[in-house]
């Protein structure tokens, strides 16, 4: 593979770029940050849930799981946590091996935000909820108060430190989450369908919070999600099916192939429809990312008649 | 339902007592106990009461909100009442009504009558405690009050986040079962139109639903707390701990003179002028 000049502290552009373009190669001075080798969970022999999994995300890579319900999506991101106990294969998150001995390593290495907003609300307060975590990491109090007040700001809770659960909104507490889970500073960050109990506003502001972390170059974020906004946003996609890896491909990729799509349940955005439609009319536009792009390309066509 | 329940609520008003240490607040409360159950004539009782409303309006709560704790407990209350009238047979007292064979006699109505105001008193004024202090705080009061049992083996910490969750989740769980309660009414099953028999049959219906809901809600909080690191018995630093200062030592002051009032009055019969 060709080496490149890398730019900035982690030379995250160009490892993702790369990746993109060839994700099982791997830029030889970064080990991966999560590698999983053959990976199988199940209850019995008969009943695999996760079956025989490999892949490797390199640091600093967005990428999004999906698949239909029940095909092992969250079951997988467990098993990368330690929620679950280990199946067979292995499990290795910044080269470390998943191991009893390791297991609180590895959890200050992952973050995991989940679905339910409401259930993973440990604190009585936000502020509470947030120190938590950083309490469990033994930190000194002027380092938390630290935390506490920058996490906040950038989450835009600050005005919400005081508050009860129960004061807050779904979007809000979702931020909260996230804020509980940044001010760890974890290098990756896993989003257990964040966004599926969410409206349509707050889950894109949720959608904006994630491109922020992304551009950070910070975080590796992987994200289980139905929402087409936001698998197309993202870098790469896994696909999962009956608990087998069954795509691994960038978004593009992902929602021109039809079969792929029906099989993992996931809708192709509006623009990426109208494309597929307009190409069966004999138009040759190419690929959009997003609608304003397809505009782009829609209106010369009109001048042109 | 939330709205009725004032157990656990706290009602800020910035006061003194308010920036209590809870510890302190604990201890007081231990103190009030034996206060009042030492307050044996009315002059003590009196006391009491002073004393008590002074603390009360230390913590600029409105009266009301007291009132309102003890509220719950009157039928309890009139059982107290009755039961003390009836069962106190004082052959030479004095007989203060007669219905019949049976009297009612001062002693057994004075006795109704304390056993009734020591119960309000303690119920109300015990809420100081919840009223000034933040759930959070008065959990980690209670981890230091309790410190002591690790002599014995018992982990105050494991004890607490116990109840810091109890306290969390308590009013999502009523949440759901209202929630419930809801989705089987808009099925035609409203329990407040049901006869007594059918509602208890109904309210175990509720259960199932409402016990499942938690185990679910338990198992994401296990999730979401292990993600975060958490591990029983591991070293963690504390956020908020709590400082000791001399408006501490002031305030159980003032229950500790008010004890040894009481125990002075009962000791030397200066009460026994006042009683009836």
């Amino acid at each position: 593979m060709k080496q490149r000049d890398l730019k900035g502290p982690h030379g995250t552009t160009n490892v993702v770029e790369e990746t993109v373009r060839n994700p099982n190669v791997m830029p030889s001075p970064y080990s991966p940050t999560i590698e999983l080798v053959g990976v199988s969970y199940g209850y019995g022999k008969d009943l695999p849930v996760i079956d025989d999994i490999t892949l490797s995300i390199p640091q600093g890579q967005w990428v999004t799981l999906v698949g239909a319900n029940g095909c092992g999506k969250s079951t997988l991101v467990k098993l990368m946590n330690a929620l679950l106990p280990k199946g067979e294969g292995s499990i290795k998150v910044k080269g470390l091996e998943l191991q009893s001995d390791t297991i609180g390593k590895i959890r200050q290495t992952i973050g995991m935000v989940f679905q339910n907003p409401d259930n993973q609300f440990i604190g009585a307060t936000v502020e509470e909820d947030i120190v938590f975590g950083l309490e469990g990491q033994c930190l000194s109090i002027e380092v938390m108060e630290e935390r506490v007040k920058s996490y906040a700001a950038r989450l835009g809770i600050t005005d919400l430190l005081y508050k009860h659960p129960s004061e807050l909104s779904g979007g809000q507490k979702q931020r909260v989450a996230i804020a509980s889970i940044l001010s760890m500073e974890p290098e990756v960050v896993i989003f257990d369908e964040a966004s599926s109990m969410l409206d349509e506003k707050t889950r894109n502001e949720l959608l904006n919070i994630l491109s922020d972390m992304h551009k950070s170059g910070r975080y590796t974020i992987i994200s289980i999600t139905h929402d087409a906004q936001e698998i197309a946003a993202s870098e790469r996609v896994l696909v999962l099916h009956e608990g087998k890896l069954i795509a691994d491909r960038t978004p593009t990729e992902l929602f021109q192939d039809e079969k792929i799509l029906e099989m993992s349940h996931v809708i192709a955005p509006f623009a990426f429809q109208l494309t597929r439609e307009l190409h069966r009319y004999g138009l040759d536009i190419s690929i959009p990312n997003c609608e304003k792009e397809l505009m782009e390309a829609l209106w010369p066509l009109h001048l042109r008649k | 339902m939330s709205e009725k329940l004032l157990i656990g609520r706290t009602i800020d008003t910035g006061s003194w007592v308010h920036s209590i240490d809870p510890r302190a607040k604990m201890i007081a409360m231990m103190l009030y106990v034996v206060i009042i159950i030492l307050s044996n004539t009315w002059l003590e009782m009196a006391c009491v009461v002073v004393f008590s409303l002074a603390i009360i309006a230390l913590t600029r709560i409105h009266i009301k909100y007291f009132i309102r704790a003890a509220k719950p407990l009157w039928v309890l209350m009139l059982f107290i009442f009755i039961v003390q009238c009836i069962k106190v047979v004082d052959k030479n007292g004095a007989i203060l009504l007669s219905i019949g064979s049976w009297n009612l006699y001062v002693e057994g109505f004075k006795l109704g009558l304390f056993s009734v105001l020591r119960m309000v008193f303690l119920v109300s004024f015990t809420a100081i405690l919840t009223f000034t202090t933040t759930p959070g705080r008065l959990n980690q009061g209670l981890e230091g009050v309790l410190k002591p049992l690790k002599v014995i083996r018992v982990s105050p910490d494991r004890f607490t986040l116990m109840v810091s969750i109890a306290l969390r989740f308590i009013p999502s769980i009523l949440e759901e079962a209202q929630i419930i309660l809801k989705a089987q009414a808009s099925r035609g099953a409203d329990v407040r139109e049901l006869p007594w028999k059918e509602k208890g049959k109904m309210l175990v219906s509720l259960l199932v639903p409402v016990t499942v809901g938690a185990f679910r809600r338990a198992e994401d909080l296990v999730h979401s707390m292990e993600s975060r690191g958490f591990r029983m018995g591991e070293p963690r630093t504390k956020y908020h701990s709590l400082v000791w200062r001399s408006r501490d030592t002031i305030f159980i002051g003032f229950f500790i003179i008010m004890l040894i009032a009481m125990v002075w009055m009962s000791g030397y019969g200066t009460g026994e002028l006042w009683t009836l």
